[in-house]
Parts: C-alpha cells; structure tokens; sequence
C-alpha cells in the first residue's frame, strides 16, 4: 500500500469532494452503454465512500464488479469541477479488494502472468510468447497476430541522427543494421553502442544537455524511445517507424533492452507489487544514460508513465528520485516534437505519394498539456498530434463529432470483452458518419480495438488503422508508407486485445 | 450518513415479492434490488441520501403503468422519478425508500414536427444531446440549466429548469407542450396539444411542469422548438460602483433586442474568481460585474453589440470588452464558470439558494446579503441571472465546524425571508423539494398549502408518488 499520509493528504481521500453532480455520467463509458448508475463514476465513488467509511457492510465481490468495469480513461476525472481522482480511488479500491480476495483463476491472471514472466527474458519477443493463443482459446475469440520480430533486441540500440536509417534495410548504420539483422534472426553483427559509443550517450551533462553539437557540428537531441509492449512484440513497425521520425528529424534515439511492460495492466488489475517492479525495471534501463527526453508513442504507456508511477512510490522510498526522474522525462512522442519546435528546430515536412482522408482517435490517455493553445485547424481538431498532421502533406483531416472511448481500457476489454464491444460499436457511428478512408490514433489499446471490425462493419469490409506516426515516417520517405498495421486486417479482423 | 439509517429503517420494507413482479415484467436486467447497487441511486447534488429498495428501468408508458399499478397492490410502495439525479432540491430522492424509477433508457427523439416546429421525446434524453441533434437540422430549444450537459429532459420538466438564456427565452415551462403522464393510479393521460392556443379546461400541462415529480411519471415531452440563432457575441463588462452597474444592466433590458444572456457577479463572486481565473485577455475587477450576449444573424448581432457597448459605456464601466471569436467567447464563459470551483476555498459545505426576487430588488438583495454575511461572520458568494432576478446564493461553511454550520442555517432563514418580503420566489429554477419544504410556510398559508395537498390527491389519492417532496 501507499505511505499512509500520503495516502490521506493528495488524493485518496478525493471521495470526500464528490457532490454527487452528475457531470461524469455522460462522458463515462462504462456508464453510456447500460446506463446503470452501479456502472458509473458517481456510484464508483459513493461505494469507495461507503466501503471506506464502514457506513454499510458491502461484499468485496460485488464492489469489484463495478471498478472492474472502469475503463481508467480518466474522462471522468478531467471533468469533474471539484477534482475527485477517479481513476486513483478506482486503483486503490482495486488494491484493496486485491489484497483481500483470493483471486480466482482467470484469463486475466494469464494475460498478465505472460507480460511478466516475459519482462524476466529481456522482453524479447513481447506478448505473443504466451499469452495471446491463450486468450484466444480461452475466449473462443481471436487476437491480434505479431507482424514480424519484437523490436528491442537483446542489447541496448542505438539509432543516428539522420543517417541512412531509413532508406532501405541495407543501410550502413550499425546499429540499424544490427537490429534489422537482429530481427530477421540474423544474430552477430550487433553492437552494444550503449557502452561504447562516446559520441551519444556518455557525453559529460553539460554535454548533452538539450542540444550538443556532432562531429559534423549539426546539433543533436537525444532520446530514449519506450516501445511499450504491444509497439514492440504485436506492431514492431511502429516503433521503428517512431524512430524514424525521430531520427530524420535530428534526433539520435537510445533503445535499451532492459525495458518492458510499462506495468498498467498490473496497477488496472490492483496488482502493485508487480507494477513497482515494472515502473523501477524501466526507470533503471533509462538510467545514467544523459537522456534528454524519453519517447513513447503509445498514450497508454505515458499516462501510466506520467501519472501513475510516482503515486506508487513512498517519497521516502530510496527509489523515488529515480521514477520520479523517469517519469518526468517521459513524454508522448507529439508533445516531443512541439517541444522540438519550441526549441528553434524545424520539424520535417513529408508528403504521402496519395491524398488520404482520415480520423484521428484521441485516445483517452492522450491528454494535452494544459498550457496548449491549439495554432491550426488540426491542432484545434486533435490536439497536439494536429501538429505533425500539419506536416503531412496530402492527409485531410476529418473531424470526429464526439470523440468517444474507443472501448478498450487495456484489461477492460479482457474482463468485459461485450461491453467493450458495444462502446467500439458505437465509436464506429461517429467514423462511419465522417466516413474516412482510414483511422489514425496514437495507443495501443486503441489500435486493438479499432480493429476489432467484425459485426461492426459490413461483412467483407474493412477500414485501415494506423499509428499517426507511421503515415508521418513513410510520408518522410515520400514513397510507399510503412504498412505499419493495415496488413493483417485481412485475415485477422477479428482481432481483439492483448494487455 | 443518512444511508445506514435509512437501510435498517427499510431492510423488511418491501416485499420481496414485488421486487419478483418486477423481475417478471421488465426482466431481471431492467431491476436492481442489491445493497450495492441501490446505493448508487440513494444520492442526488444535495448533499442527502437516501436508500432506495428498487430501481426499475422501463422502456415505455405501459411499463410504467404496471409498474405504478403493483406498487399499489403491494403496500402502496412510494415511486420516485429520476432522471440523472443532478437535482438540487432532493427531488429525485427516495425519503420514503421505495421504488427508484429510473429513466434513463427511455432517452430516444420520437418525432421532429418541422412543420409545427414541435420536437417529442421521452423523459431520459439528456438536454445537451437534445440541443445538439436540433442544432444539426437548424433548430434550437433555448432552456439551459448549468447542468444541461447531463441533467435529462424530464428532470428539467420535472424541476421546470431555466439558465442563462432565460432573460431572452424563457424557461423549461415556456416551451413544454403537450405531456404524457402516468398517474398515481396508474392511469395514462395526455395533456396540451401541439398549438399554441389551446384553451379546454385547466392546463394541467403547465401544472405538470415544475410539480418536482409529484403528481406524475412523463413517459412523452413535446416541445416547441425555434429556429437556431445564427451567431453570437458577448460582452464582459464590469463597474466600481453598484448602482451604475445596476442601471446598466436595467437599460439593456428595456431594449427591444433584448441580451440572450445577462449573467451577473456581485463583489463577492469577483473577489472569489479575482485570485482564481487567470487570462490575458479579460479582467475580473470591480464591485459588479457581467456578461451579455446577443444573438441572431451576423448582422443583427453585431447591430446589438454596437447598441449595448454604447449604453454601457454611459455608466462608465472600469473594463469592457467585447467579442464574437469563439476563443474569446470561451475565455468569458471560462472566467463565468469557474465561479464554482473558485468556492471551495472558502469552505466544505456549500448552501446553494436559488432565489428569484424581481428585478429592481436586487441591489436591495444584494446589500441585504453582505449585510448577513458580515452579521453571521459567514463567507456568502453571490451571482445569477440579472434578467429574472434570480440570485444564486452561496453560504459557505465548514463541514465540521457546527457552530457555524447552524449559523449557516440562521443566515439561510434569514435570506428566504427576505427574499419572501421582498416579493421574490424561494426557488428560481431547483425546486422546493427536500431543501426548502420547512420555508414554504414563509409565503403560503394553510389554505393555499391545503390547495396543493388537494391538487396533489386528485392525481395520487394515495400518495405514493414522490411523497415527502413540497409539503
């Protein structure tokens, strides 16, 4: 559990500030589809209320029924006029039902034992090790298939600002290469750049701090890059298209190895033990490695990232300075390139070889910072993504009229595969309405859900998903984009979840 | 809290085998009888709970018949109505336990008249999405109560809700039609017509709207509907001295163009915003401070803009500034609703009174107020809707601190009072309810009481809808 005073003076005791409104219900996925106050924030927060203040006896069972279907995507808690923490109440109920109940077997416990176990082989080859066949048998529902190897290799990565990175699989880049080989099975001619690299990471701070200039005398950003689970073992094209990005622009990017879950299946399921272990694994694999930023492009990661991993730490731990350094360099990858921007450098612009018409999803977890003041017409739309959809030459941008959940809630949809269902169902109403040829966002969980299409789209029907920052990395190229994600729709439409 | 009480008060309540009744007609989907849930419907925005014994969803008046109808064979059970309980009166509240008759899947459009410029609905659709599928087809329906992102069709009916474009538009009561409404008998009957003119004996329409859920379930709305207003602009202008502001506001009313909206802040609320709201482009200062919008066409709005700015500048405002641009116009609104939040600092438990006192009463009202907070050494935030005299009156105290808590209720008393002698309404726009039931007498004597009590058993005889609730 949480430091006791800590626990009473931040946040936990947020209940109390409840006046019971109302102004969550609508914007409450969970609540939108049986429309049953027992499902809803408001109620979320009166049996958290009840069950602390001992006014009822309440069954565990039943309490958990209700924070089980909470979806964590914080639209309650952005909403609420008298800042209750929804979502940290909701996690700390579920700590505490954790800690008391003997847990059941379920499909839940495999998912999450199989993300974990597989943090213990270097993350290597992600969540399809285990538990996806599981899932999918278990469920009598099909998941989403791994394209092609898990990205981190078995050795810390290093990619070059602006070198052949990108052009073609056969470049001269080492560490590319390495990689590439790396994924294609080829093992070797790797480099373990991390130690032996003097020109990137082990530049004295002063060095390296913000800029630094390279041998050519260019300057130099560095960053880290969290994969996140899915972007490494399910889509590993969107975490090298991530890198592309961000090498083209400047940006020489670290991978190391040691990173892995970002652990908010654990802390969503009440698990932790195993999300401290998690959140101090990745703060150490970034460690000591004069980073100036850390990237991930999954929302999901960075609010688990951002948000969570310092609530689950005592200040007194000897490990918080070192979360709370982790996590305060973490940023998701579009506020890193206004940021870039806001540092006097010039974002690439790239064109697609066809004009698209598409949506954005705003996931859940993507919330912009709060000094953001959109500048165009697609930042109005989206938010900070608008920013690199501005410099997408060719991509047209169609407004979402309400920009509900997508339905996913990472476990969520594990625990309540049908209601997460119905909230994607009605998800495709508003894309159906502005009817565009392809759905971006920038989340894992969402990404899953979207293409969940069957018995939601016409029979034979598809609509491609992608990450925002693949269509930008082969707009770079100005040829044929990165089929990041579109490629199993085909024979995998059915797909459904994984963490 | 009160649930506990209410539980063990009404653990053996109810028959059980009404709840089976239940079960058997809706389905077991469509009741909730366990401790958990139930919890999740015994509170509203007051600050009071109250356990119910069921709730039921029913999806058409039929339904709601019988289910009146069982709860009659079964012990007379009470029936409350909700919608989605951000009353601030305690009306959706079951006092009595009982059966919760929740609405909120009865929320579907069932006809737009485009003809007779009607729109019907069912009681749980919420005001927002109503606003934004006639907005999509040219059409709007004015009332707006602060809470219209979420509170449902019916509970507005209910409640007779108003907001801010009361002063140009009028009230919930001024747009609803025609009803269909099951009795406490369980009978259905339908009232109004979609005319304007309608004179065929007692409008019970209109007795119907604004009878806090007591004398009837809806289960059809119609409203009138207008045509959308096709721009907006506002002004946020603001005064050192009361009076000048007073009369500003005044000349703007007497205008045949009237303002769509005349919201107003009072000292107090600036001071409470002042250290809370930050912007660049506005400033919150003064002793009286409000907002104005026109609507209209483009070139009406900008006619009126010109109009306003030049009388309000006849009383020497310390800041004006005007704008038609949606970034700006959000600033004004921000600055607006952050009036709210802005009161936690002063305290845990908030009073919230919503008096209506007539127009030119208001300085008056104002005064008195200071006046109450400086004799009970109590923080009261004011500020409301200028063009209906309605006053939102904020006693803000410490949840845990009981002497001043019951000066809180002195003040209250002391403001309703007032309010009464100075011809003014209890209630503008929540309701008696729970929340002011023991001042009603401040206004009405015995007879009048009795008039509704009667009014009441015509439709209930054996008073089971929403007892406990005005009297």
């Amino acid at each position: 559990m949480k430091d006791k005073d800590k626990y009473a003076e931040e946040h936990n005791s947020t209940y109390l500030n409840c006046v019971h409104c109302g102004k969550c219900l609508p914007v409450c996925p969970s609540y939108s589809i049986g429309l049953n106050e027992f499902f809803s924030p408001r109620g979320r927060v009166r049996l958290i209320l009840t069950d602390n203040a001992d006014e009822l006896p309440l069954r565990a069972s039943k309490v958990a029924e209700s924070m089980s279907a909470c979806l964590l995507c914080v639209r309650c808690v952005k909403i609420c006029p008298n800042d209750v923490k929804i979502d940290e109440l909701v996690i700390d109920e579920k700590i505490k039902l954790n800690e008391s109940a003997d847990r059941a077997f379920s499909i839940e416990k495999i998912a999450l034992k199989a993300l974990k176990n597989k943090r213990k082989v270097l993350l290597k080859s992600a969540l399809k090790i285990a538990n996806i066949p599981v899932i999918e048998k278990l469920a009598g529902r099909y998941a989403p298939h791994p394209e092609g190897k898990s990205f981190i290799a078995d050795r810390d990565l290093i990619f070059n600002a602006d070198t052949a990175v990108t052009q073609s699989p056969s470049g001269n880049h080492p560490a590319l290469r390495a990689s590439l080989l790396e994924r294609r099975g080829v093992i070797g001619e790797s480099i373990d750049t991390s130690l032996e690299n003097p020109r990137s990471l082990l530049l004295k701070k002063e060095e390296v701090i913000r800029q630094s200039a390279d041998e050519s005398g260019r300057n130099v950003f560095k960053a880290g890059y969290f994969s996140g689970c899915v972007f490494n073992g399910i889509y590993p094209q969107i975490s090298t298209c991530t890198v592309t990005s961000l090498t083209e622009n400047g940006i020489e990017v670290f991978v190391p190895k040691m990173q892995g879950c970002c652990g908010l299946p654990f802390i969503s399921s009440g698990d932790v033990k195993s999300f401290r272990e998690l959140a101090l694994n990745n703060a150490r694999a970034f460690k000591d490695k004069n980073l100036d930023y850390i990237v991930t492009s999954c929302a999901s990661c960075s609010y688990s990232i951002n948000k969570l991993y310092t609530l689950y730490f005592n200040e007194n731990d000897e490990n918080y300075p070192e979360i709370l350094n982790f996590s305060k360099k973490l940023m998701n990858i579009w506020s890193f390139f206004k940021e870039l921007e806001k540092s006097g450098i010039e974002i690439k612009k790239g064109k697609l070889k066809k004009e698209t018409e598409a949506v954005f999803h705003i996931p859940c977890h993507l919330s912009n910072m709060p000094e953001f003041r959109p500048s165009s017409a697609n930042e109005n739309l989206i938010g900070e993504a608008g920013f690199i959809a501005d410099k997408i030459i060719g991509l047209k941008l169609k407004p979402l009229k309400y920009n509900y959940c997508c339905g996913n809630g990472g476990m969520f949809n594990i625990r309540h595969y049908d209601l997460s269902k119905e909230i994607t169902k009605r998800k495709f109403e508003e894309i159906k309405e502005a009817s565009p040829q392809e759905i971006l966002t920038s989340c894992s969980g969402c990404i899953f859900s979207l293409k969940d299409q069957k018995g939601i789209l016409e029979k034979n029907e598809t609509m491609p998903v992608n990450h925002l920052i693949s269509l930008y990395a082969g707009s770079l190229q100005g040829k044929v984009r990165y089929d990041c994600i579109t490629s199993d729709l085909s024979n995998d439409s059915k797909a459904g979840i994984v963490i | 809290m009160g649930a506990l009480a209410a539980v063990e008060y009404l653990s053996n309540y109810m028959d059980k085998k009404l709840i089976n009744e239940f079960e058997i007609l809706l389905g077991k989907d469509r009741v909730l009888s366990e401790t958990e849930e139930l919890l999740c419907y015994s509170y509203d925005a007051t600050s009071k709970d109250f356990m119910p014994d069921a709730v039921v969803f029913p999806l058409n008046a039929e339904e709601i018949s019988k289910i009146v109808k069982l709860c009659l064979k079964y012990n007379n059970t009470p029936i409350v109505g909700r919608g989605s309980g951000s009353g601030f009166s305690g009306g959706s509240l079951p006092l009595k336990g009982g059966v919760v008759v929740s609405f909120t899947k009865m929320n579907r459009i069932l006809e737009l008249d485009e003809e007779n410029m009607f729109v019907t609905v069912e009681p749980g659709i919420i005001n927002a999405d109503l606003k934004s599928y006639l907005s999509e087809k040219g059409y709007f329906y004015p009332p707006d109560p602060a809470s219209y992102e979420f509170s449902t069709i019916g509970g507005n009916v209910a409640e007779c809700s108003g907001g801010p474009s009361a002063v140009k538009y009028g009230v919930t009561k001024d747009y609803v039609a025609a009803l269909e409404v099951i009795t406490g008998e369980g009978e259905i009957i339908d009232t109004g017509s979609k005319t304007v003119k309608n004179v065929s004996g007692y409008n019970l329409t209109q007795l119907f709207t604004g009878s806090e859920g007591t004398l009837g379930l809806f289960s059809k709305i119609t409203l009138k509907i207008l045509s959308k207003p096709e721009a907006n602009s506002l002004i946020l202008v603001s005064f050192d001295d009361i009076n000048s502001g007073f009369n500003a506001a005044i000349s703007l009313l007497k205008l045949r163009n009237r303002p769509s909206m005349l919201e107003f802040m009072d000292k107090s609320s600036i001071e409470s915003v002042k250290g809370y709201f930050k912007s660049d482009i506005i400033k919150i200062e003064g002793n009286f401070l409000f907002i104005v919008e026109a609507d209209g066409s483009q070139e009406e709005v900008d006619k009126f803009i010109r109009e306003y700015e030049k009388i309000l500048k006849e009383f020497s405002p310390i800041f004006l500034f005007a704008s038609g641009k949606d970034e700006d116009k959000k600033v004004i609104m921000d600055a607006r609703k952050a009036i709210s939040p802005s009161l936690r600092k002063y305290g845990d438990l908030k009073i919230n009174n919503d008096i209506a006192v007539p127009i030119n009463k208001i300085p008056e009202m104002l005064s008195f107020l200071e006046e109450t907070s400086r004799k009970y050494d109590i923080p009261i935030i004011n500020f409301g809707h200028f063009g209906d005299g309605n006053i939102h009156v904020n006693i803000m105290l410490d949840k845990n601190n009981g002497g001043m808590v019951q000066k809180g209720e002195r003040a209250k008393y002391d403001i309703l009072k007032k309010t009464v002698e100075l011809g003014g309404s209890l209630s503008g726009e929540h309701g008696i309810g729970l929340e002011k039931k023991e001042f009603m007498k401040l206004k009405y004597g015995d007879y009048y009481m009795n008039v509704l009590k009667n009014i009441k058993k015509a439709f209930d005889p054996q008073n089971i809808i929403n007892p406990g609730k005005i009297f």
